[in-house]
């Protein structure tokens, strides 16, 4: 991993009497692209504000390279922030907003219009110069902002969800453009977001947020498929969630027979669970349906859960299914439709599911006898209707 | 179309109103701008022209001195309330600034007659504070009279227009400027205020008229040549029962008015205010 460019150590910050953020670290390579992700509230825009310097933290100290800008005014940082609004000025053109911050730092004339058209022709806004805001269009606008900041040939490019302003179908090209620009340039960047996608395409590495804390950081493919608690795993779109019993067995963690699931087995691989009860945690997609009465239980490796369709919906590719798995509904996705009604089982393999220990009042009181259960649901596959 | 009687008659309380109470006043005080004995002409503008003159200048004079000065010190009121970083010196301010928009403008002009006379408290302090001797010491109470209590009158006014539309703007156009390393100052003047002007020129404008119609200011304060048009038309009418030379004086300053009333209608078909 290359030397530690931005670092931040131990950072908290608070508003009156509530603590923001709670002894942040995080190291930042140079050229590094970081997405920091949570939902709204997390954080993770105060953690932005705290490194360009328009917060102050309580404790904790910012560095960048060798010197620390902890108590430095923001424009003194090497820092450039692209803000939500974009905030770009309404009263100045396109060029003008560009080269402000040029004319603030007393560069000459010939030297900021040399700089404001390469901005304009890095960013595709040749011929717009004269124009004000309020005549671009969101992205042209997204656009000049990005190429106000990186006018003064910043350190580290700051970006505030600069995307949350624009039409879908605009985002998923800008994210690429974006990414495209820093690869170019080879500028730190630190982008916050709430979108778990734009974070995935965009980053280099991701760092989760949740109440003012780090839940996790590493990259994309590995905070995706290994999520290390049932915040980050639901964050990363493992919304199903079921309480099953079971826990460790050696190098195999054992998920006991339930109300709806069979008795399986699956490899432990490092995970630190405590025995009783556990929190399983899947995507819609990373499950397999198939129907009760065409196969006897699924005789494939991982957890094989009994359900019954409730609905079905066609959100586009494949057909996403709300089943109801004993008292619980879950979401599956499968290539062919089932008709609501329709008795199933939903698999899913040991590496799409992520367990963690069942947080306390979420264990049912009492868990009827498994295997009867289960004997019942094939008595019931057998029966003719 | 079977509406119209209908809602001539709902609007006709109206327009008798504005037809009543401010037309035909108006039209019958231009009409007698130009009566002349029995007959019509521009009697009454010859010579009001050469009586008051100098007082028309003087007023045009003293009205935009003040209303400059009213700008420059709202636009710093203002922006220390925008941009200021010490909270409790914002409070106090914002506690402070608005109380002379409460004071009528007669109980201004007899505050500051005590206050600006040659042994009054503004002198007494200066000499205090060792600035003036007390030989020095000079009556304030003539056209610097005026401005000052025009300007202590009508700045809060629009101190309190500018400062509700800079606290209204998108703070981060604000710090987008910090962040690329723009003094407060700059800030102020290259940020905050090309982003209120309309509002400031409202303002500065509606402060014009007003000031433009203040009799009780000029009276109190400025009892001498050359004075403000408004007290030579009450002059006028209260020592010689002269309406048409009032008349005339109305008209003119009418004509001053509709000058900063033509560019505040210009500007608000504009940004449509």
């Amino acid at each position: 991993m290359p030397e530690k460019f931005l670092q931040i150590d131990n950072i908290s910050v608070s508003y009156g009497a509530n603590r923001i953020l709670d002894g942040i670290d995080l190291h930042i390579a140079e050229g590094e692209f970081i997405a920091l992700l949570g939902s709204s509230g997390c954080g993770k825009t105060t953690l932005l504000r705290t490194i360009a310097g328009f917060a102050q933290p309580a404790a904790g100290a910012i560095r960048v390279g060798s010197r620390d800008v902890t108590t430095l005014p923001p424009d003194r940082r090497g820092m450039a922030l692209v803000f939500q609004s974009y905030a770009l000025w309404p009263h100045m053109t396109v060029a003008q907003n560009i080269g402000y911050g040029l004319k603030l730092r007393r560069r000459s004339a010939a030297d900021i219009a040399g700089t404001v058209a390469e901005m304009e022709r890095l960013l595709g806004l040749t011929g717009l110069s004269a124009r004000k805001p309020a005549e671009l269009s969101g992205g042209q606008r997204q656009r000049v902002a990005l190429g106000r900041a990186l006018a003064i040939n910043p350190e580290i490019l700051l970006l505030d969800e600069p995307m949350s302003n624009l039409d879908a179908r605009i985002r998923l090209q800008v994210r690429h453009e974006i990414r495209a620009l820093q690869q170019k340039l080879g500028i730190t960047t630190v982008h916050v977001t709430h979108d778990r996608e734009e974070a995935m395409v965009m980053a280099d590495r991701i760092v989760i947020l949740n109440a003012g804390r780090i839940a996790q950081e590493g990259r994309p493919e590995a905070v995706y498929n290994r999520p290390q608690t049932a915040f980050v795993a639901a964050f990363m779109g493992a919304e199903n969630k079921l309480i099953l019993p079971g826990g460790i067995d050696g190098d195999i963690i054992a998920i006991a027979a339930g109300a709806s699931n069979a008795a399986c087995r699956v490899p432990r691989g490092g995970r630190m669970l405590s025995t009783g009860h556990l929190e399983a945690r899947f995507r819609a997609e990373a499950a397999t349906l198939e129907e009760r009465s065409l196969a006897g239980v699924p005789n494939g490796e991982g957890l094989v859960l009994a359900g019954d369709i409730v609905d079905v919906s066609y959100p586009g590719g494949l057909w996403r299914h709300t089943v109801r798995v004993g008292s619980e509904m879950i979401q599956v996705d499968a290539p062919r439709a089932c008709a609501p009604g329709t008795a199933v089982h939903v698999t899913i393999a040991p590496d799409n599911l992520f367990l963690f220990d069942a947080p306390a009042g979420t264990i049912p009181a009492a868990l009827p006898h498994p295997a009867t259960v289960l004997n019942e649901a094939r008595v019931l596959e057998a029966s003719p209707n | 179309m079977s509406h119209r009687p209908l809602s001539l008659l709902l609007v006709a309380p109206a327009l008798a109103v504005i037809l009543l109470l401010f037309v035909v006043p108006l039209v019958a005080s231009v009409v007698g701008a130009f009566e002349v004995g029995d007959g019509f002409g521009f009697g009454n503008f010859v010579k009001a022209t050469e009586l008051y003159t100098q007082d028309a200048i003087f007023t045009v004079v003293i009205v935009s001195l003040s209303t400059v000065l009213i700008g420059l010190f709202s636009i710093a009121i203002a922006g220390y309330l925008t941009l200021g970083e010490n909270p409790r010196t914002v409070a106090i301010l914002r506690w402070l600034y608005r109380w002379p928009m409460f004071i009528p403008f007669i109980v201004t002009g007899q505050v500051l007659r005590t206050f600006l006379a040659k042994n009054g408290l503004f002198n007494n302090v200066l000499i205090s504070l060792g600035i003036l001797t007390p030989v020095q010491a000079e009556s304030f109470l003539d056209w610097r009279g005026i401005v000052i209590a025009f300007v202590w009158k009508q700045t809060p006014f629009v101190t309190l227009l500018l400062a509700g539309a800079m606290a209204s703007l998108d703070r981060s156009t604000i710090e987008a400027a910090r962040n690329l390393g723009a003094s407060r100052l700059r800030i102020l003047f290259e940020i905050v205020v090309p982003q209120v002007a309309t509002t400031l020129l409202v303002g500065l404008i509606l402060s014009f008229v007003t000031m433009m119609s203040v009799l009780s200011v000029p009276l109190m304060i400025n009892a001498q040549s050359p004075t403000m048009l408004t007290t030579d038309i009450a002059f006028r009418i209260n020592a010689y029962g002269d309406y048409g030379v009032a008349n005339a004086l109305g008209l003119v300053s009418l004509l001053i008015t509709s000058v900063v009333a033509w560019i505040y209608l210009r500007h608000g078909v504009r940004k449509s205010l």
